[in-house]
């Protein structure tokens, strides 16, 4: 039995630990970003500072929270790139890949951490000793000592040492901000020589007692100290403590004849002028993390929290329609104010779920990120030349949709790495660039989100597919259409077995991408023109949670149809009536429907059998239109998605289910699918 | 009354035994782990699903969770099937999944040592011995112990979806 305070303890170190967790990844994700916009140019000193920015606070975090072995590599690493920075080494392409290699390692290692996934030490060492090679092999020539100028720092052993006086004035809020005064009195009296440091806090301005607030910082520190180190170094111990004017840094070269002489106390020495008054809540300028100017106002929050409340406006939306339906049977002149009452309920239920909904939606730019670094390996490692082009990387969907997506999206584009775009010497061959083009985007139309990925290669080959679909010995004939061919890529068992690569092919097929994808209500689409490329589309809904319903009436049953894939209605004439190979079909202006009876395909007991006493639905879904036959139309409502494979299997001809006014569970259409159970009927 | 009830089961987990929810199927008695009973409602508003065997009879929403419904009297041929408002649904959670079955009746919950729990013998259930666990002897009475999730998890009632199971049960899971 744990204690409950010990018990407290774990679990709040546990909370701290997972806010460093998310931190660290975010880290690397922006320097792997930096890193990758770069190709193989040289970062301005801007986009360097960011990367340092982003290692230093790693290994900063790392050490706090003492997973030491993390602060290794990003030590050398940001060694490293301090010379670049101030370019005591000169910056060569191959750094970037070294770099990248770095964050993997760190990743590797927050993994470790985070999840208990296990470690390659072996590549961690590797890269490390690449670093420090690095490092070791671009060491400058050594430059005379005696020039210690601003903006052209040394390396520490070149220089002689001197006096440092520094003057730093924190802005109050530097206690709130977790900046500790021994830490930084610590890592100076490192860089000092031994003996050589001398530390003074001096009161800026006393409150009145009753005023005084410990946790702001009210005092001005003086250090002075006999040191080896550049200023950069200095520097450093102050970064994500002060900005410029907050800190006065004062050398003074030591002679070593005078070594001992005490420079005298008012030379020169410009204080920061005393301490700039922060009105409460004003933040300090650029002190934080040094990120001035892009202040973003978020909260983090546990996705389970974000859940539940999506779930809870969900039962709510289920409360009010079950409301207004019992409303519905009561005299509206008697119950007028009620009446009103509840249309005002629907309207803030509604802006409610709105809402809430649109916390969960995040842009599409978080999967898209991921790729321009695999295309470029993988382009590098297959001697392809591609250039990755992304569009709508603003577009938002679901959350738990992106989580789902992304690897479906990785396969997608591994695979038209590999399979899809040429080499460069087949492509000039061609006539056409040398330079491939993969185009990922992403976009929403109606209800969906559609997203593309296109490549300007040699399109899906139709002979191979057909030969390798019959060796594998799934149904199909020559006689097929193009756009019946392409998808038999996507039948389990059909292996790319000759091919396999590194890439792909790792025995994942197709048909797990089509699986995943099915799997969140989504769809697949290929469009391919051989030596022109291949277009492969994945279409989704927007959320999984909430859908606009038309519910319907057959027989005893209720089922909805999602409003997105509805035309209109019509009670049907008989002249617009017609027989196509004694299929019924429907001719609206001029174009014939099927006619979807869904009591013969769901095996149910209607009124109406007769499309001239019903009511027909037209809908269309993934291109193809159609006439649904019910017996009446209800109600057109939000409905929240219930799934019904939580507890049971997936029920063809159904997106899922969902729970009605009055508490009955009623089925939600999935139109391609009933097309398909149609033409089987 | 609870608290002897409390220690007796106690006592009987300590020695390997469990407790039991008798029901009854046609003529005969069932029991199956009490451990995996959910709870025990009335039988109604059942949705129908379509092109489902009939033993399937649709679903029900459970305080907002959409639960099957399986007629064990269906699937195992006993006899005339009649719904009123005394057939009782017993609501169990296995292998992850909630689901309804639909019995005569639920007589009571017992506690059986473990030695009196015998292997069962080929045929003389209506219930296949794959899904049987063993023959209880309560009272003079015997008792058929169902591996309800055994049966839940068969190729038979295709309730689970064997080969796109876990994939879809994680997407659409919200």
């Amino acid at each position: 039995m744990t204690t409950p305070s010990g018990e407290n303890n774990s679990i709040d170190l546990n909370r701290f630990n997972q806010v460093f967790f998310e931190e660290c990844a975010e880290n690397l994700a922006e320097m792997e970003q930096i890193l990758i916009s770069l190709g193989d140019r040289e970062p301005d000193q801007e986009q360097m500072n960011a990367i340092f920015r982003a290692a230093h606070s790693i290994k900063g975090g790392a050490g706090i929270f003492g997973f030491n072995d993390m602060t290794v590599v990003t030590h050398v690493m940001e060694s490293l790139l301090d010379r670049l920075r101030n370019q005591e080494i000169p910056f060569a392409p191959g750094m970037i890949d070294l770099f990248l290699e770095a964050g993997d390692a760190i990743s590797m290692q927050l993994a470790w951490h985070r999840e208990g996934k296990p470690v390659d030490q072996e590549a961690i060492d590797g890269v490390r000793a690449k670093l420090q090679q690095t490092i070791d092999a671009g060491a400058p020539a050594p430059v005379p000592a005696d020039a210690p100028k601003e903006g052209t720092p040394l390396s520490p052993e070149e220089l002689l040492p001197r006096r440092c006086r520094l003057a730093f004035t924190p802005d109050p809020e530097i206690f709130a901000r977790g900046i500790r005064m021994e830490s930084i009195v610590a890592e100076l009296t490192e860089l000092a020589e031994p003996g050589e440091f001398d530390c003074h806090a001096q009161l800026m301005e006393v409150p009145e007692f009753a005023e005084l607030d410990p946790e702001r910082c009210l005092t001005r520190w003086d250090f002075t100290l006999l040191t080896r180190a550049s200023r950069e170094q200095i520097l450093d111990v102050f970064m994500f403590v002060a900005d410029e004017e907050q800190l006065c840094i004062e050398e003074e070269p030591v002679d070593r004849r005078t070594k001992a002489a005490e420079p005298a106390p008012e030379q020169g020495v410009i204080p920061a002028a005393g301490r700039r008054a922060y009105d409460n809540g004003e933040t300090a300028p650029g002190a934080f993390g040094r990120r001035g100017g892009e202040i973003e106002s978020s909260i983090r929050v546990n996705v389970t929290k974000v859940d539940q409340l999506v779930n809870q406006v969900g039962e709510l939306l289920i409360t009010q329609a079950m409301l207004t339906q019992i409303a519905a049977g009561l005299d509206p002149i008697l119950h007028q104010a009620l009446q009103r009452g509840l249309v005002q309920l629907e309207r803030n239920t509604r802006d409610l779920q709105g809402s809430v909904m649109s916390i969960r939606l995040v842009p599409i730019s978080i999967v898209f990120s991921r790729f321009p670094r695999l295309v470029r390996e993988i382009a590098a490692k297959l001697g392809k030349q591609v250039e990755l082009k992304t569009t709508g990387d603003s577009t938002e969907l679901d959350r738990g949709l992106i989580e789902k997506i992304a690897d479906p999206l990785g396969h997608l584009v591994r695979n038209a790495l590999d399979h899809g775009l040429e080499t460069p010497e087949k492509r000039v061959a061609c006539g056409k660039n040398p330079m491939g083009t993969l185009q990922l985007s992403a976009s929403q139309v109606g209800g969906r989100i559609v997203i593309d990925v296109t490549d300007d290669g040699a399109g899906l080959n139709r002979d191979r597919i057909l030969a390798k679909a019959l060796e594998c010995g799934i149904p199909c004939s020559e006689a097929m259409s193009d756009e019946e061919v392409w998808p038999l890529i996507f039948a389990p068992g059909f292996s790319t077995a000759s091919e396999v690569t590194d890439i792909s092919g790792r025995g994942v097929g197709m048909d797990v991408v089509l699986k995943n994808v099915q799997g969140i209500g989504g769809r697949v689409q290929i469009a391919s023109e051989a030596g022109k490329g291949a277009r492969f589309t994945i279409s989704l809904p927007l959320t999984l949670a909430i859908l606009e319903g038309l519910s319907v009436a057959i027989g005893k049953e209720k089922f909805i149809i999602p409003l997105n894939v509805v035309i209109e209605s019509l009670q049907p004439k008989a002249e617009q009536l017609k027989s196509v190979n004694g299929r019924e079909v429907v001719q609206v202006r001029g174009e014939y429907l099927p006619i979807l009876k869904l009591h013969r395909i769901f095996n149910l007991e209607a009124e109406v059998t007769e499309p001239q006493r019903g009511i027909l639905v037209l809908v269309e879904a993934d291109g193809e239109r159609g006439a649904i036959l019910v017996d009446a139309l209800l109600d057109e409502q939000q409905v929240v998605v219930k799934s019904i494979e939580t507890n049971y299997r997936q029920v063809e001809g159904s997106a899922g289910a969902t729970i009605l006014g009055d508490g009955r569970v009623a089925l939600i259409l999935d139109l391609p699918e009933l097309f398909a159970m149609h033409k089987r009927l | 009354m609870q608290t002897a009830h409390g220690s007796a089961v106690e006592q009987l987990t300590a020695e390997g035994g469990a407790e039991y929810l008798t029901f009854t199927l046609g003529g005969e008695s069932y029991g199956l782990d009490i451990l995996k009973v959910q709870e025990i409602r009335g039988y109604d508003c059942v949705t129908r699903i379509a092109n489902t065997p009939a033993f399937i009879k649709g679903v029900i929403n459970l305080r907002g969770v959409i639960v099957p419904i399986v007629d064990l009297r269906i699937k195992f041929n006993m006899g005339e099937v009649t719904y009123h408002e005394f057939t009782v649904v017993i609501i169990i959670n296995v292998l992850n999944k909630v689901v309804g079955i639909v019995v005569d009746g639920v007589s009571d919950v017992v506690a059986l040592p473990p030695q009196s729990i015998k292997p069962a013998p080929e045929l003389g259930a209506s219930l296949d011995t794959r899904y049987i666990t063993g023959l209880g002897t309560l009272n003079d009475e015997m008792l058929i112990l169902v591996d309800i999730e055994k049966l839940i998890g068969s190729d038979e009632l295709q309730i689970v979806d064997s080969t796109a199971e876990n994939t879809q049960k994680e997407a659409v899971n919200l």
